[in-house]
């Protein structure tokens, strides 16, 4: 029964994750190489951010697309992420102390947040609300530690200017010598290559189907003898950490303030995620880039509000497409594919 | 003595705003699940239209009372036409697309208008409460939230259309053996939501200035208040109201708006973490 | 001998409605319960009870002797007791096969639980069914999905709640075989309400009615006990064939 036929089958969707993991991080390095050479300084730096909301996108995807949890803070993370970096940066004169504290702090939200929501057996409609205003708490205090008594250590926090001398990212060991930004660049792009591959293998393994399964359905998952609330909690830190990252490349591309926590980065992520499609990984990343390049282009637009277009291409996905841009196009080539009805 | 008094009138002011604000969304969710996003919006053009009609020479008072309400009721219907009537059941999508609504109101409000702030003066000037004047318009407020609260009673509780609302909001089909259309019911309920969101929008221009991002100020407010208080439209929003209200103002009195705001949203998570089916979920749960 | 599951006085309260009044049963290992009563009587309710879905207002619940009131679904689970719900709680975007590896994964290894779950798709008559989408099935095909998720990870006690609901005949005298074979090695509670069913396959029944437990004994003594009848609107406990009276004296 377990013949050369079925294990072929059985290890296929193993091996699919791994390829895709591994086509991944080629594809970023191969990035990472060739666009320093061929973009303009400003357009790099663009690119920069472009990446790290790819990453804050994969983020949601996976949280809400695989795990089912329609966070509206993923900003939270992002925010906090950013923060920590800075502040963590600002204090210990290396960089290499404060990638890491900047992921444990996100992580750690994202941890504690989770906890009380899921173990407190919250769903649906009411995380959305409670992470929606977690984010916004955290967005007005950020906007209020304006002044000197405001401070971290030797980091002031700013109020609504923010950290503007946000230290860049430097090699380990060279404190002082911030990098290049084709240097941040490349970090990014290898960055989200690694998310992409690390958010794959999850899927693939058994947590990552379970999570799976407990958003198809949270009743049998539980029936089945599965702790619903850990693995929940488990996926929303990793989704937390992940936006983390993503905070401290925006941090090294642009610069940290209380805009990371604003509504509208929440409202972008997850109109990316929706528009790029729900429950897939590489959907929302296009959609993000997709929608950051248009928003860009928007923005440059005299007579036309971006605010506009995006509320308008929010409004037509939600009708058209549902399903977002990725799994529609997909199911229109399948449809080519067969071709006229014989 | 006096000191009491006024700020447990700005505490009940706070709770008159908050609640003036919230119930619009609170009769379109509490009767059609619908979580409108775009409220926030329907404010905005309710302050728009104010400051509008009165620089075109209307009295403040019909500004507010009549047209505010008119011009945001209409807009409600069109939009429960032409997009919300497509999403019925899908709470998720609902959410998205009015969010997509709000930006593309904000967007067209400010090309439009601009984005500088409008507005007029609020009437009524101070009242004296012994040595510390209150504003005669928060007392206006007050007064506005108790008869909108004493009005939505009376027309849940007394007419025909009230009936329907509530006998829909327990069962869609209840509509339809009454012989009135389901799809009638939601479309006359999301105007009305959306009318009183707009006369709370006119409300509240003389207080918090018109601008396209005024509504941002409180949609989330408006949001957890209506979630906090649970499925019940009257008693959810007031006690929710209520409680967030009064401990938002005290926390601003002791400490500083910004805190007061923090408060108040604290206060609201680990209300849900307490109860997660909001207040009316457990208590008066029989209640309007 | 200590009793598999037992029940002292269980009761379920919502508001003002007693959906479950005292109820108090005992199942002995390797038993085979039938739980009956017409609907609105209390068995789902009480049903979910015992699965965890529901934390009774009042009273207790044992397992093997330990008090096991109020836990959590999945503690329940991880007892040795399968569950089977009223509405098939199925994963609709996996396959069959993504199912059942699913619920053995938590105490297997992956090739382990691949082995078993076919092993269990092939008893239950469905291994032609293994690559396609739970999603995608008929309902009688779900219902028997849902019996192999159920019973891959071999279970003490198994608890259906209307197995054959929406079954055709021939899935229904399927599902009657695999119960009874079932019963050789795990105890089993069936609620149910197909009458023609409970004759083929119960020895001892329980019959519930306004939440309370009416009678209980073996399945001969209760379906010619004019109570019940009664209770039942008369209509399932008569033979096939013969004119159904229509007095409705079933609870609202």
């Amino acid at each position: 029964m377990a013949g050369p036929q079925t294990l072929a089958r059985r290890q296929a969707p193993r091996d699919r994750a791994w390829m895709a993991s591994g086509a991944a991080v080629l594809l970023g390095v191969v990035a990472a190489v060739v666009l320093p050479q061929v973009l303009e300084l400003f357009a790099l730096i663009n690119a920069t951010v472009f990446v790290s909301m790819a990453v804050l996108a994969l983020s949601l995807a996976l949280v809400w697309g695989f795990g089912g949890i329609l966070c509206f803070g993923q900003a939270a993370f992002f925010g906090l992420g950013g923060y920590a970096y800075a502040v963590a940066a600002l204090n210990f004169s290396d960089t290499t102390f404060a990638v890491p504290v900047a992921l444990l702090v996100a992580t750690a939200a994202a941890a504690v947040l989770g906890y009380i929501m899921f173990f407190g057996r919250i769903s649906d409609v009411y995380v959305g609300v409670i992470t929606l205003t977690v984010t916004l708490i955290l967005f007005n205090f950020a906007n209020s530690t304006a002044g000197d008594e405001w401070r971290i250590g030797a980091a002031p926090l700013g109020g609504f200017n923010g950290i503007p001398s946000t230290p860049l990212l430097n090699v380990p060991g060279e404190p002082g010598a911030g990098l290049a930004p084709e240097a941040i660049f490349r970090i990014a792009v290898i960055a989200l290559a690694i998310c992409y591959a690390i958010a794959r293998l999850v899927l693939r393994s058994r947590f990552g189907r379970v999570v799976v399964a407990i958003k198809e359905n949270e009743l049998r998952a539980e029936l089945l003898g599965y702790d619903v609330r850990l693995y929940k909690l488990g996926v929303f830190s990793i989704g937390g950490c992940m936006a983390g990252l993503a905070g401290v490349l925006f941090a090294n591309c642009v610069f940290v303030s209380p805009t990371m926590f604003s509504l509208s980065y929440s409202a972008q992520v997850i109109i990316w995620v929706m528009v790029g499609g729900l429950g897939t990984l590489v959907g929302p990343i296009l959609g993000c880039i997709l929608l950051q390049m248009l928003t860009t282009w928007a923005g440059t637009l005299r007579d036309i509000n971006p605010n506009v277009i995006l509320g308008v291409i929010l409004m037509a996905v939600v009708l058209a497409v549902p399903r977002g841009l990725l799994p529609s196009g997909i199911a229109l080539l399948a449809r080519f594919r067969r071709g006229p009805p014989r | 003595m006096d000191l009491a008094a006024a700020v447990l009138l700005q505490a009940v002011a706070g709770v008159a705003t908050l609640l003036i604000v919230s119930l619009g969304l609170a009769v379109i969710f509490g009767m059609m699940r619908v979580i409108n996003l775009a409220h926030g919006e329907f404010l905005m053009l309710g302050g728009y239209a104010t400051v509008l009609s009165v620089r075109a020479g209307a009295s403040v008072w019909l500004g507010i009372l009549v047209i505010a309400p008119a011009v945001v009721g209409a807009v409600g219907f069109v939009v429960e036409r032409l997009l919300i009537r497509h999403l019925y059941g899908r709470m998720v999508d609902t959410m998205l697309a009015t969010w997509g609504l709000s930006l593309a109101l904000i967007g067209g409000v400010t090309m439009l208008f601009g984005d500088s702030v409008s507005g007029f003066s609020a009437p009524f000037g101070s009242v004296p409460i012994g040595r510390f004047r209150i504003s005669g318009y928060s007392l206006f407020l007050i007064a506005m939230a108790g008869v909108l609260v004493l009005g939505t009673w009376l027309v849940l509780r007394f007419t025909r259309a009230g009936l329907i609302a509530r006998g829909t909001m327990q069962n869609p089909d209840v509509a339809a053996t009454l012989g009135v259309s389901p799809a009638r019911v939601y479309a006359v309920t999301f105007t009305a939501g959306a009318a009183l969101s707009g006369l709370a929008g006119g409300l509240i221009a003389p207080v918090s200035g018109v601008l396209p991002t005024m509504g941002t100020a409180y949609i989330a407010k408006a949001f957890i208040t209506v979630i906090t208080g649970g499925a019940a439209i009257l008693a959810g929003t007031l006690s929710a109201s209520a409680l967030l209200g009064t401990v938002s103002t005290v926390a601003t009195f002791l400490t500083t708006p910004v805190f007061g705001e923090v408060v108040l949203l604290i206060v609201a998570i680990v209300l849900l973490r307490l109860l997660p089916r909001g207040i009316t979920g457990r208590f008066l749960r029989r209640a309007l | 001998m200590t009793p598999l599951l037992e029940t002292r006085a269980v009761s379920m309260r919502f508001g003002g409605v007693l959906a479950v009044d005292q109820v108090s049963l005992r199942v002995d290992e390797g038993e085979l319960r039938c739980l009956i009563g017409p609907n609105g009587a209390g068995k789902s309710t009480f049903f979910k009870c015992l699965t965890g879905q529901l934390k009774p207002s009042g009273g207790r619940i044992f397992w093997r002797g330990r008090d096991i009131t109020g836990a959590d679904s999945f503690a329940i689970a991880r007892l040795g007791i399968g569950i089977k719900t009223q509405v098939p709680a199925l994963f609709d975007g996996l396959t069959v096969r993504e199912s059942v590896v699913l619920a053995l994964r938590r105490t297997h290894r992956e090739a382990a639980a691949q082995a078993r779950a076919m092993a269990t798709l092939e008893r239950l008559a469905i291994a032609g069914l293994a690559e396609r989408q739970v999603g995608l099935l008929a309902h009688g095909e779900r219902q028997l999905v849902e019996l192999a998720m159920v019973v891959a990870p071999e279970p003490e006690l198994i608890i259906l709640d209307e197995p054959t609901a929406g079954m055709s005949a021939e899935e229904t005298a399927r599902t009657g075989t695999l119960i009874r074979e079932l019963n050789r090695r795990h105890a089993v509670i069936v609620v149910e309400h197909d009458m023609q069913f409970i004759r083929s396959i119960a020895r001892i029944v329980t019959v519930f009615h306004h939440g309370r437990v009416l009678m209980e004994d073996v399945v001969e003594r209760v379906l010619a006990d004019p109570r019940v009848r009664d209770v039942y609107l008369g209509k399932s406990a008569e033979p096939a064939g013969a004119p159904v009276p229509c007095h409705n004296t079933a609870p609202a």
